[in-house]
């Protein structure tokens, strides 16, 4: 008995939240995997010349219809991930169920789920009706349930919240109604407010926008104790009448003190944006020289077509560049914002628009590579029109858009010119996220369903795998055993791949 | 506001159960573990039997706009008049013609992926409120159509025909590839509208044919039914699809619809109205 007892303390597990700053190779213990959001691995079992032999470690199947978007969280051998109202278990080595939660049926919107978050013994999931749920990572049983948001005032949540010491910071979603949004940061044993940052005025008034819904998992420097959280569009979307000016602190990057949840800077990425363009992409955090003196930098590839670079102690520009086509601006000011062109706003008889309203990118993960300086995004090329007449009205959508044509490109910036290095393409369309590893490797996926591996230097494919559902995750990776794994989800279906165990 | 081309993963059961054979060709390309997640899901599909509950028809549009809140809302807007993405539904021929979703029913279990719509797996009686939500809110839209939203053919004419008829025959180099009394002769007949405008500017549903030499030096050509980095498929004359690995084949794809593509960037809203009015002309 005394025996028993003894063993239980050491094999005791949970997630001790400093380790998310420095994850072991045989963890992945937040959807980014670490603070910095460059999903880049130092892993380098699987090589450029050893890739060609990737195989199939197992697979395990949700048996449920809706797809796949999140990334497992990794801790003690165990894999944690999500689709709306459903969490699993699963053993990271063998594939095999150890739990599966369901949340009851629901109203709010099913669109999609990212993933769960981790504190000490604690897993923390967000619902379509927009609740903050605290489970026992040992069995999946609840412990508690608090709201985040309404759901009847139109509110839903998708995300895997952030956690930083003891706060897990929740974001919202909601774009059928014109509410404000806000951040959340709640106490990881209680579920009690800690403190909420306001994206826009909780009241609004006339000529106030509403909006900035806080949809993806941001991104935290430990040194300056900053939260870095990039914000969603103003409501009413695709009118901007009733919200004249820039509409702060919408489409907007901005730092806030983790503790406090206080503003230490704001960057309008898309200044008073018409065609929904979130600049919830990740914030990914690079630490290297720029100009020729070394900065701590925030980089991100924006929804609206936009590469930004920001100096994220203060906010200021570095850099400004477009990554692929875009139409709608008359230029970049000084402080490095794009400066919409009003004729591109949405118009009754239409306006014809680059990128389309999913953005030269989305939610999908980028990578940042270290060793090369490439950031690395699977990119939307697209046109599209944009309606908007005084028949819609100014409450939500407030317009119409459609549209027109697309392809999918894998693309390499190289951050120190904002030039592109090398472009590879994967179809008309493209949802797969990014990972890259210190071997040199890109892991990402195609349209049509094949898991690809890409060498960094050059954008050349390397190795490949079917699995007939597109990719709408972003690739994560880890070791254990002495054994790299790389695990996608495709529709349905985890895939965890690694090397032939012959070949380690 | 997340991206609303949800995916398709819901195909690996519909496909199955409506014998929707489409795509057979790349579908059994995959590797095992795919496979035998098909065939798992279509156990589970096969599983699903549902008591037949009489309901008063205010409660099934109910419960139709709960389920249309829940699944379809994000791409077709939360009133069906459209949304990220998704075409109107209230003003579709598809919700006109339906008769208690024995239209909806099919588009939706089976998705449609050419336009990126994923299949949902839902039981009869949900269709049907789906279904009666959608009637519901046509109702209401056809008796009020002044507040009704979207974009109508009427908002479309705002373009000249004389500038869209000179940028037809010039700088848009239209005719390089189309006839007014050739291959558009009528066209404004067979499409109206926003449906027009979005052909105009890319007919996306255009089919691309391929010519291959294999590699015992035979030429064969087709319609091409598939291609990735890796493989290219075609089905021939007869019906018959066949694929090769991209590497060991000579290939010509013959897609002139992708010209279009390369005028996106060189229009102006202008141009795009005024072709829009000159084509409107074409009945």
């Amino acid at each position: 008995m005394l025996t028993l007892l003894f063993s239980c303390h050491l094999l005791a597990q949970g997630l001790d939240p400093a380790t998310i700053a420095n994850p072991p190779a045989d963890s992945w213990p937040s959807y980014h995997g670490d603070y910095s959001g460059r999903r880049h691995s130092p892993l380098t079992q699987i090589t450029p010349q050893n890739v060609r032999s990737l195989t199939l470690a197992w697979a395990f199947q949700t048996g449920q219809p809706a797809a796949l978007k999140s990334s497992p969280l990794l801790v003690n051998g165990i894999l944690y991930f999500t689709v709306p109202d459903n969490v699993w278990a699963v053993d990271a080595r063998s594939g095999h169920q150890i739990w599966h939660y369901t949340y009851p049926p629901n109203k709010g919107l099913h669109i999609g789920h990212r993933g769960v978050a981790m504190y000490k013994g604690w897993l923390y999931f967000t619902t379509p009706d927009a609740h903050l749920i605290s489970l026992d990572a040992k069995n999946g049983k609840v412990r508690w349930n608090i709201q985040i948001a309404d759901v009847e005032k139109g509110y839903w949540s998708t995300m895997s919240p952030l956690v930083v010491r003891d706060h897990v910071i929740v974001g919202v979603s909601g774009d059928f109604d014109n509410l404000p949004g806000y951040l959340r940061s709640i106490d990881p044993e209680t579920g009690k407010t800690q403190w909420q940052w306001d994206a826009t005025p909780p009241i609004i008034t006339k000529n106030t926008t509403s909006g900035g819904m806080t949809w993806m998992t941001g991104t935290y420097d430990p040194e300056l104790n900053l939260v870095y959280w990039g914000t969603g569009n103003p409501t009413p979307v695709l009118n901007g009448k009733t919200r004249p000016g820039d509409n702060p602190y919408t489409c907007s990057i901005v730092a806030l003190n983790a503790d406090t949840g206080k503003l230490a800077w704001a960057f309008s990425a898309s200044p008073h944006d018409t065609h929904d363009w979130d600049a919830v992409e990740t914030p990914v955090l690079v630490d290297a020289d720029f100009g020729g003196q070394p900065r701590k930098m925030l980089m991100q590839t924006s929804r609206n077509g936009y590469f930004f670079i920001l100096d994220r102690t203060n906010g200021k520009s570095l850099l400004t560049l477009p990554y692929g086509p875009v139409n709608w601006t008359l230029g970049v000011d000084g402080q490095g914002r794009p400066v919409p062109n009003p004729e591109k706003e949405p118009a009754p008889d239409g306006r014809i628009i680059a990128p389309d309203e999913g953005g030269l990118t989305n939610y999908r993960s980028p990578s940042f590579d270290p060793k090369t300086g490439l950031f690395i995004v699977s990119a939307h090329p697209s046109w599209s029109i944009y309606f908007a007449k005084p028949a819609d009205g100014a409450y939500g959508w407030a317009g119409a858009d459609y549209g027109v044509w697309s392809k999918g490109v894998i693309e390499a910036i190289d951050y120190r010119t904002g030039k592109i290095r090398w472009t590879h393409d994967v179809g008309k369309d493209i949802f797969a996220g990014v990972l890259t590893t210190d071997s040199g490797l890109t892991f990402t996926g195609d349209i049509a369903g094949n898991v690809l591996a890409l060498d960094t230097s050059d954008g050349k494919t390397l190795w490949h795998a079917g699995t007939s559902e597109r990719m709408d995750t972003s690739p994560i990776t880890y070791e254990l055993d002495k054994r790299q794994y790389v695990v996608t989800g495709t529709g349905g279906v985890i895939f965890a791949w690694a090397l032939p165990e012959s070949e380690q | 506001m997340p991206h609303s081309r949800v995916s398709s993963s819901g195909f690996r059961f519909s496909r199955f159960r409506f014998n929707d054979f489409k795509f057979i060709g790349f579908k059994f390309r995959i590797i095992v573990p795919v496979s035998l997640a098909l065939l798992a899901g279509c156990a589970f599909v096969t599983a699903q039997t549902e008591p037949v509950k009489t309901a008063s028809p205010s409660a099934v549009v109910e419960r139709g706009k709960s389920l249309f809140g829940q699944n379809c809302a994000f791409c077709h807007g939360r009133e069906g008049f459209g949304g990220e993405s998704g075409p109107n539904l209230i003003d579709s021929d598809l919700v006109a013609s339906d008769v208690r979703g024995n239209k909806i029913g099919p588009v939706v279990r089976n998705g449609r992926r050419e336009t990126g719509m994923p299949a949902f797996k839902l039981s009869l009686q949900e269709i049907t409120a789906l279904s009666a939500f959608l009637h519901a809110q046509k109702q209401k839209a056809d008796s009020h159509p002044g507040g009704r939203r979207g974009v109508s053919a009427a908002d479309l004419q705002t373009g000249n025909v004389e500038a869209g008829k000179e940028y037809f025959n010039g700088a848009g180099t239209c005719s390089s590839c189309h006839s007014p009394t050739g291959d558009l002769a009528g066209v404004a007949t067979r499409y109206r509208g926003l449906e027009l405008e979005r052909r105009m500017l890319y007919p996306r549903f255009a089919k691309a044919t391929v010519t291959v030499t294999t590699p015992s030096g035979q030429t064969l050509s087709g319609q091409l039914s598939y291609q990735d980095e890796f493989t290219i498929g075609m089905t021939d004359e007869s019906g018959w699809y066949q694929s090769w690995p991209a590497d060991s084949i000579k290939y010509t794809i013959h897609a002139p619809a992708e010209a279009h593509a390369e005028l996106l960037p060189k229009y102006t809203d202008d141009d795009v109205h005024n072709l829009m009015a000159y084509l409107q002309t074409l009945r």
